[in-house]
């Protein structure tokens, strides 16, 4: 056990170390950084050549990196060179934003997604089957972006209902949750349609049966329990997803997110940032799957016992 | 039941769409609600050459521009009661007004203008420009003084600044955002001056009471305010990216002022115009659109291509066609409206015919001339518009221009390299003088590189750079109005475009909204007048 920790753990530091040395070789290949950025229509070669000292941006490359390193193991993760500001200060202000909206976009999802899943698999071939089947079609096709707008005008400005944008209040997350969860809903209940019409033709379920089980306790009990080990898988690389941010979602609701942030940081060259963002995003999608491992062993009595 | 309700729901849908769009009656709150499509990056000036948001509310300046009733403008005192130049032009002595103080209760003095011109020559300062035009300046910048030798003060009240070489333009550099002036006291005490609301301390109409990262600021009035105090008490700026939601809140009465820069024209004219056509305010942009030219590109290189391009592109029907022709042309690199501009500018002419036979008298067959126009990913769906337009005009004349995309940063380290080859961009001025866009443009070789524009007369730039310390304003004005006629109508080096309107949307809560005078889409707050 104790082993397997610390090999999980290794892998980790490293596929953090070879994330963090991808962005800083890309963003010195791509044209363009974050003083000329920074300075837009006012640049002048004297600024910019003083800034780049300032900033020891004209130091060799391992020179920087490995000062970089340095200086996350001491938990500084550097400064925005855009914001100004502790690049974990703003981190530590859109992650909650981020954290809501991907548990409740997924909570929508999963909810809808697993439903909608179990009718159409139990009536296979039927009207619900196919009336779920070509929503979760609709899902999985009409872009986020089209969704949220339909969302927007419909349901916050039409009917009023909710704010157009803004999250100060709770109830300024459905509508985004709503249109981030509406495509992961549409996945989530075909690939539950699909593994449990699968497992419902296993024996053990004519053994179910046979028992005398009543149908409920067949398709809960033991065929979904069965069926839902790839939709788990799913759904862990979708929280993962969610909360390495939802760019669209974010900009059209206008919330201060890690999507945002990841994006400002690309547009405007800024390493700190840019690698703060991705470096916690990394360990949330580690983290998403091994909560996902954790899940298989106690669903699969095969897998605990090392079968 | 389940059909019952969904046929309410429709229903309300459907009521709801029927009464049309249209401003939602919002109870009067007393707070100004308007919208920036992005956050400030700091409030520090210092450090930023595009968010003005803070300076032009927070901090006043030595001088302001007034805009008059015909739209001229005119620089007014602000926190300077008087001032003199000596006759050599190179010494200015600015006394102050007393009483001013800063919002904190601090009396404002002629140390806090000094300390402001050293804070701006920081070494991470990205505006230190306007000071180093001072005697020992670039040395105080460099470490090697303690103080700016050609800056004295003289008590309270006063100070005495002695430039390197003569500026006309020196007292309109003064009304720049870049030299609003801080508080000593504060600053020098500050951990984090930029970010934090406690050290933004200025003597503006306004205090930062709160800011949030990408989702708001909140400005309330200032109480120690030494002049007229506005009638807002709370203005909040929303951090709102995306266009149509800020679109949607504006008819939904959320906000007060629609920067309508941010929406399709389409709409603008649909929309705006139509239903809400009493609610738009409008200025004329102090900017100039224009058409860049490479002088190092292998076709560009040739004026006779350059000169074609100009007399193959029809700007007005640009104008017409994307903008519904808010705007007007422009014929020189001085936009109008700048102290110095020629309305009597040579006309640049579309003639599509005689663009085709200066081609071909050049020696270039049809489809020879090929060079690149490089489009920001970030420009508006409008500018976007207007680089097919310029595309399919040139195609009409034989001239191959291929668009090509690039992301924000790419496109601007390309520019600054040089080697851009084409690319259409707007600068809008800083200060009302000449030099701000004839120096930035053209007044040097590096600036000329920085601008991939490798204008190649170095005499002409070495005028440009002299231009400014003509003392005498008209001199100077015809010097500055030889010098753009020759880079554009002997050289054809670039192709001015037009100037745009810049429109905004009040609601019912405003009764009075003066923008900025040269039309920024930060929101000059200082000119409104609630219900």
């Amino acid at each position: 056990m104790a082993k397997n920790i610390g090999r999980r753990v290794l892998q980790t530091l490293l596929v953090l170390f070879c994330v963090s040395l991808a962005i800083f070789i890309l963003l010195r290949i791509v044209p363009g950084d974050a003083i000329t950025t920074m300075m837009g229509e006012h640049a002048d070669a004297e600024t910019i050549a003083r800034l780049t000292a300032e900033m020891d941006l004209d130091k060799p490359f391992y020179v920087q990196f490995w000062t970089y390193l340095k200086d996350i193991c001491t938990g500084n993760f550097g400064t925005s060179y855009t914001l100004h500001k502790p690049v974990t200060e703003l981190l530590a202000a859109a992650f909650p934003n981020t954290v809501k909206l991907a548990l409740i976009a997924a909570a929508i999802a999963w909810m809808i997604g697993i439903l909608c899943g179990v009718v159409a698999a139990v009536t296979k071939d039927g009207i619900l089957d196919r009336l779920f089947m070509g929503f979760s079609l609709f899902g999985v096709s009409i872009p986020v972006f089209m969704v949220a707008m339909v969302l927007q005008y419909l349901i916050a400005y039409r009917l009023g209902w909710v704010s157009i944008s803004g999250v100060e209040k709770w109830t300024g997350f459905i509508l985004p949750a709503v249109a981030l969860g509406w495509n992961s809903a549409g996945s989530i209940a075909r690939l539950t349609r699909s593994t449990l019409v699968e497992v419902l033709q296993e024996d053990y379920i004519d053994t179910a049966k046979a028992k005398g089980l009543g149908r409920p306790a067949v398709i809960f009990l033991h065929a979904l329990r069965n069926a839902m080990l790839p939709v788990i898988t799913m759904m862990a690389l979708q929280i993962s997803s969610l909360l390495s941010g939802a760019v669209i979602t974010e900009t059209i609701f206008s919330i201060n997110g890690i999507g945002r942030l990841a994006v400002d940081a690309i547009t405007s060259r800024d390493i700190p940032l840019l690698q703060g963002t991705v470096l916690f995003t990394t360990v949330i999608v580690i983290l998403g799957n091994l909560v996902a491992d954790c899940l298989y062993t106690v669903l699969d009595p095969r897998i605990r016992k090392g079968a | 039941m389940k059909k019952r309700t969904t046929n309410v729901l429709f229903a309300c849908a459907l009521a709801s769409g029927m009464a049309g769009a249209g401003m939602t009656a919002y109870a009067a709150d007393g707070v100004l609600d308007v919208a920036l499509n992005a956050d400030v990056s700091t409030m520090d000036v210092m450090k930023t050459t595009a968010d003005y948001l803070i300076p032009i509310n927070v901090f006043d300046r030595l001088f302001e521009i007034r805009v008059l009733e015909d739209e001229s403008t005119e620089i007014v005192n602000s926190l300077c009661a008087d001032y003199t130049v000596s006759e050599d032009g190179l010494t200015y002595t600015f006394t102050l007004k007393e009483g001013v103080t800063f919002s904190n209760g601090e009396a404002l003095t002629a140390e806090d203008v000094e300390y402001t011109f050293m804070h701006l020559l920081s070494p991470e300062s990205v505006n230190a420009d306007i000071p180093l035009e001072l005697v020992g300046a670039q040395e105080f910048m460099d470490g090697t003084a303690d103080a700016i030798s050609g800056l004295t003060v003289d008590g309270d009240y006063q100070v005495s600044m002695t430039l390197s070489k003569p500026n006309a333009g020196f007292i309109a550099e003064l009304t720049a955002p870049a030299v609003s002036i801080i508080d000593k006291t504060t600053v020098e005490a500050a951990a984090n001056f930029g970010i934090s609301l406690e050290e933004t301390v200025g003597s503006g109409p306004y205090m930062v009471t709160e800011w949030v990262n990408n989702d708001h600021i909140t400005l309330e009035k200032n109480p120690n305010y030494w002049g007229d105090p506005t009638s807002v008490e709370k203005c909040v700026i929303h951090i709102i990216p995306d266009a149509s939601t800020q679109n949607l809140m504006y008819q939904n009465g959320e906000l007060d002022i629609l920067d309508l820069d941010y929406q399709d024209a389409s709409i603008v004219s649909s929309t705006y115009k139509t239903q809400y056509a009493d609610k738009i305010v409008s200025r004329n942009r102090l900017a100039l659109t224009y058409m860049s030219m490479n002088a190092n590109d292998e076709y560009l290189s040739d004026p006779q291509v350059r000169r074609a391009v100009q007399m193959a592109v029809d700007r007005e029907a640009i104008l017409q066609a994307v903008y519904s022709g808010d705007g007007h042309l422009e014929n020189g690199i001085i936009p109008t409206g700048v102290v110095g501009h020629n309305d009597n500018a040579t006309e640049i002419v579309y003639d599509p015919e005689g663009a085709k036979q200066v081609l071909a008298d050049a020696g270039y067959s049809e489809g020879q001339v090929t060079f690149e126009m490089a489009l920001d990913s970030t420009a508006s769906s409008n500018l976007q518009m207007v680089y097919q337009i310029v595309q399919q005009q040139l195609a009409a004349v034989g001239i191959n221009a291929e668009i090509k995309t690039y992301d924000e940063s790419s496109w601007l380290a390309t520019r600054k390299s040089g080697e851009m080859a084409s690319f259409l961009g707007t600068w809008t001025m800083d200060y009302n003088d000449p030099a701000n866009i004839m120096y930035t443009f053209f007044g040097s070789a590096e600036n000329c590189v920085l601008r991939s524009v490798n204008y190649k007369d170095a005499d002409i730039i070495a005028r440009v750079a002299a231009a400014s310390s003509i003392i005498d304003d008209e001199e100077r004005y015809a010097e500055y109005q030889a010098l753009e006629e020759k880079i554009i109508h002997e050289d054809y080096q670039w192709l001015p475009l037009y100037a745009l309107s810049h429109f905004y949307a009040i609601s019912d809560e405003v009764a009075h909204y003066e923008p900025h005078w040269a039309g920024y889409s930060d929101f000059y707050l200082r000119d409104v007048t609630m219900n």
